[in-house]
């Protein structure tokens, strides 16, 4: 008797749980569809009551998700000025920084993002990284905002594309950014290297020379293998003739064994054979690399524009040039570049307090470019800036930067904002692995090809 | 001969002390020496001068205190209640004559193979919903959850070979279970208790990634969590970070060593039995 | 024997309050995961139930499956081979030490260490020769430079590499195990044995190991499980690379549904990482209950 109706009762308590979480998980499936649909009406709903109670001074909590965790970057003091200085002007305003490393925040925004539970704002990369969440209705529309105090026209000309979709903006960008190649002037005067190279032959010509010496001829940090695609980019780009690659692949118009891609791999493979990186290039994690250039340990370093700030802040501050990456067997203009439009600021569609969370990202938006001015961090911020660069104390370095920006043609996007997220981890593994063995390049892009077409929509 | 046989016993005593405890000192080391030593990467060298200042700025820039008594915080809590709840378990499941026991032995056995990873997004449904999300309890419950399944298996492994006479002679005069259990039981499984005590620290103290995931208020982080974005966020000072390692792994190892000599006893504790 | 009988509602109040808990907290989300599995679904999108389409990806056409799978059973079997060596130690600790609590409480040290610490340790190690390896540089002070290599990217190397400091952190956990066993062997056994002639490893042989079946079961079983889920070592390691070289079943769980964002396909891999842990943890408890038959 009693044990029977312990039976019922554990029972009963079991299918409650079990009903609890499938319920929960059911929710979380069907709400992706719902959530797309109801989005515009809600948001403006939500928009006008949540004027009315600014108005009242409600207090509210906005949860701001960011990834600059560094107290010694500018980016940490500009995102801390800035919220400081808007919590003091709207009293009735808290923001909560929840500061993460960009691993952590992927892995976080993705597990908060399938239980549709994402932060008043948040960060996301461009086009196709940021396409399903805004496919599942993560994200509010920010057009009207940007329309109500000019805040658009900052921007420049056509960057919100990358961050459009439908023709709304759905997030706001926090720099955009060009890879060029960093070298250190003393290290190539000790090699007795006079110019820079302007072919990819002097190139690898140069990696030779510097090898010869004991210098590390370029720095890299593997273990995230989107290092190792941004430069390989940068080669397809030269051999295609031209930007669109990868764009021709998803139109259909062109496959990964188009020869152009081929001959990609094979220029990539010739930079690994003559030892152009450090040794264990792929245990190095992408800070650990910037440092190898950054203490004076390797003659150069492809990377996006957005580490020159870090850089004239290093030891090696003075001595370090940019210049365009070169030609690859007389193809490509070196005037065009591998395009980097930053990460940017989101704000969820199902923020509790939508309207002043768009109140603030105005604020924040509008003020960034003035107060990255300020911190010397002005180089690649993707918004108009008033200030003449040499007259506030910038580097040679920075101006060299920001002279290269205007010579921009044109470019790509890197490969994970362009591809599915599927096939993206299929090629950087695939040039991740190009760092330990010697591969046939015919087999690396067959390989490409078929993670495309295993994984297209 | 004997003496021969002796020495090599003990030289194969000695390597592991050495291997084993270098890092702690190669740790200390690190922290207190510049970049430049650091990147030359010369794994046995001192430092010329001990760069005390790392651990200053270590302290400053990395919120230490806050973080710090977060952890004592949601590490004590969960510690209390595993080892209540896991003792009621592991009581009744030894001591008790009932049908199910070795069914719920055996679910709580399965748990050992769940890799927490997996269970990230379902756990975070579940908050949400329990609205517990961005509160130290988002962390407890689980840490509690994954921490019962060695603390039941090794607590009822000890009190199965507890004597019965005790319990029932108090049985007969008149304790109810609850009593026999609070002041005969407990008392008694301390060495156990040690046991789980220190593992289930070791396991909570470090854990770092549903910290990260389900808390997202500055003033609630874990010093874990703390430890890991401080080490691979964008610095360019290695020291400060070695000196936050340090710092992270003090609480840890002080804890250790008092309780060290208490656990070795209640390791495996009746497991003898199977 | 259990000896006391007590109404269901005391049970109750012992046993609910924890396996709700835990109910809630570990079984659901991981029958959650089962269900997940059988989704084509990127974690943000609606989802599409494809049955079993899943494992067939993963049995047939995931060229890093297998591959990984492989590696955590030799990662498995690796933390194994150590517990007969620390066997070995904890009875000559027992034997020529009268207090080695405090040895294997130094041994035990690397255990507590986050394996944040420990991977940068590590990778000091391992570290190329030109960025002052220590592995290396002493090799190359031993004359040994043929015997250099780049531990964490030779995709062929890498993966011992990593073994083996698994290895040196669990040494003291298992050395602890097993060396509470052997002190947990009544004093009298081995004196009944003296009289009887077995003395030194005569009596180990008679005595201690048939004793200590049931603790080495425990080491087994806690090595086996522990390398299945081995993941925060090789992420902060390698992350698993190069090109998956490294990759473990829990690695690329994580990667595919966190990098790629096949949230489906990565629960179907932790569903098969559940069910290999309780299939291979049913096997070695048959084993041992077999050996231990075979002893009394």
């Amino acid at each position: 008797m009693v044990k029977t109706k312990m039976q019922k009762s554990f029972a009963i308590g079991l299918t409650a749980v079990m009903a609890l979480s499938l319920a929960a998980c059911g929710n979380s499936n069907n709400n992706s569809n719902e959530g797309a649909a109801t989005n515009a009406p809600k948001s403006t709903d939500s928009g006008n009551t949540a004027t009315a109670t600014t108005d009242s001074g409600k207090k509210v909590t906005l949860t701001f998700q960011n990834i600059y965790p560094d107290p010694a970057t500018p980016a940490y003091k500009m995102i801390h000025e800035l919220t400081d200085q808007y919590m003091k002007e709207h009293p009735n305003v808290k923001i909560e920084l929840d500061t993460l490393n960009t691993d952590q925040q992927k892995v976080k925004l993705k597990t908060q993002a399938a239980s549709k539970e994402v932060p008043d704002i948040t960060i996301v990369n461009p086009a196709a990284q940021m396409k399903p969440f805004v496919d599942a209705g993560l994200f509010a529309p920010l057009n009207d905002m940007l329309d109500q105090n000019g805040l658009k026209d900052t921007y420049q000309k056509g960057l919100l594309d990358y961050y459009s979709f439908n023709n709304n903006v759905y997030a706001l960008p926090d720099g955009n950014n060009i890879e060029v190649v960093y070298y250190n002037k003393e290290l190539f005067d000790q090699a007795g290297i006079k110019n820079t190279p302007t072919t990819f032959e002097e190139m690898l010509q140069d990696v030779k020379i510097l090898k010869d010496k004991g210098i590390t001829p370029m720095a890299i940090g593997e273990k995230d293998s989107w290092t190792g695609s941004f430069l390989f980019m940068n080669i397809l780009l030269r051999t295609n003739g031209g930007p669109g690659f990868l764009q021709d692949v998803l139109d259909g118009k062109k496959t990964f064994e188009d020869p152009a891609f081929i001959e990609a791999v094979d220029a990539f493979q010739q930079l690994v054979q003559a030892g152009a990186f450090p040794d264990g290039a792929t245990s190095i994690d992408a800070n650990a690399g910037g440092n190898i250039f950054k203490t004076g340990k390797a003659a150069m370093w492809s990377i996006g524009s957005w580490e020159t700030g870090a850089i004239d802040a290093s030891s090696v501050a003075g001595k370090v040039g940019a210049f365009q990456f070169p030609t690859v067997n007389g193809k490509g203009d070196p005037n065009e570049f591998m395009l980097a439009p930053g990460s940017a600021f989101a704000v969820s569609a199902n923020s509790e307090h939508l309207q002043e969370t768009k109140d603030f990202l105005n604020f924040f938006a509008s003020e960034y470019p003035k107060k990255q001015f300020e911190l010397k961090n002005a180089v690649g911020i993707g918004q108009k800036v008033d200030g003449d660069l040499k007259a506030a104390g910038y580097s040679d370095l920075a101006v060299n930067i920001a002279g290269l920006f205007n010579q921009v043609k044109g470019g790509d996007l890197a490969f994970d904002n362009t591809m599915n997220p599927a096939t993206a981890q299929v090629h950087l593994s695939s040039i991740q692995n190009l760092f330990v063995q010697k591969v046939d390049s015919a087999a690396v892009a067959k390989e490409h090809q078929t993670a495309f077409e295993a994984n297209k929509e | 001969m004997q003496k021969l046989k002796k020495g090599i016993v003990y030289l194969l005593f000695a390597i592991p002390v050495v291997t084993q405890l270098y890092p702690l000192l190669w740790l200390v080391l690190y922290s207190l020496k510049t970049n430049e030593e650091i990147m030359d990467g010369s794994f046995f060298s001192f430092p010329k001068s001990f760069q005390w200042h790392n651990y200053s700025e270590a302290y400053t820039s990395g919120s230490y205190l806050k973080y710090l008594s977060n952890s004592v915080f949601v590490t004590a809590t969960t510690m209390v209640c595993v080892i209540v709840l896991a003792s009621m378990v592991a009581y009744a499941i030894s001591r008790f004559r009932w049908k199910y026991g070795n069914i719920v032995m055996t679910i709580f056995l399965m748990g050992m193979m769940i890799p927490m990873q997996a269970t990230l997004l379902p756990l975070m449904i579940i908050f949400k919903h329990i609205h517990v999300l961005n509160t130290h309890w988002s962390l407890i419950l689980p840490y509690i959850a994954f921490s019962t399944p060695i603390a039941v298996f090794i607590l009822s492994g000890f009190m199965r070979d507890i004597p019965h006479e005790i319990e029932e002679s108090a049985f007969i005069d008149g304790a109810s279970v609850y009593r026999i259990f609070r002041s005969i039981i407990l008392p008694v499984s301390i060495p156990p208790v040690m046991t789980v005590c220190i593992l289930t620290f070791i396991n909570i103290w470090n854990e770092y990634i549903l910290a990260a995931t389900f808390i997202s208020s500055e003033k609630l982080k874990t010093l874990p969590f703390g430890v890991y974005t401080f080490v691979s966020q964008y610095s360019v000072n290695y020291g400060d970070i070695g000196a936050f390692l340090v710092m992270g792994a003090l609480p840890v190892i002080l804890i250790y060593f008092f309780l060290s000599n208490r656990i070795t006893k209640g390791m495996v504790a009746g497991a003898v039995k199977g | 024997m259990k000896v006391l009988k007590v109404p269901a509602r005391t049970i109750a109040v012992f046993v609910l309050p924890c396996l709700l808990l835990y109910v809630c907290l570990v079984f659901v989300p991981i029958l959650v995961s089962v269900y997940t599995g059988l989704l084509k679904w990127d974690g943000l999108t609606a989802s599409t139930f494809i049955g079993l389409g899943n494992f067939k990806d993963m049995f047939f056409n995931d060229p890093v499956f297998w591959p990984s799978v492989r590696r955590t059973l030799l990662y498995a079997v690796a933390s194994m081979i150590e517990i007969p060596l620390c066997l070995f130690m904890a009875i000559l600790l027992n034997r020529y030490l009268r207090r080695g609590n405090t040895l294997v409480s130094i041994y035990f040290t690397p255990v507590i260490l986050s394996v944040v610490i420990i991977g940068q340790l590590w990778k000091t190690v391992y570290n190329p020769t030109s960025m002052g390896g220590m592995l290396n540089g002493v090799l190359v002070s031993l004359g040994l430079d043929s015997w250099t290599h780049n531990w964490l990217t030779e995709p062929k190397i890498a993966m011992f590499a990593l073994y083996f400091v698994s290895l040196w952190q669990y040494f003291g956990y298992h050395l602890l195990i097993q060396y509470t066993g052997v002190q947990n062997i009544p004093d009298e056994l081995y004196e009944a044995a003296k009289i009887d002639g077995a003395d030194g490893f005569k009596a180990d042989r008679y005595i201690t190991l048939p004793l200590i079946v049931p603790i080495f079961k425990i080491s087994i079983v806690l090595a086996f499980i522990g390398s299945l889920q081995a993941f925060d070592l090789v992420m902060v390691m390698t992350g698993g690379g190069p090109a998956h070289a490294t990759d473990v079943i829990s690695t690329h769980m994580y990667n595919s549904s966190f990098g790629s964002f096949k949230y489906g396909y990565g629960s179907a891999i932790a569903t098969f990482l559940v069910v290999v842990c309780l299939v291979f943890t049913g096997f070695i408890n048959t084993i041992f209950n077999r050996i231990e038959r075979k002893f009394n």
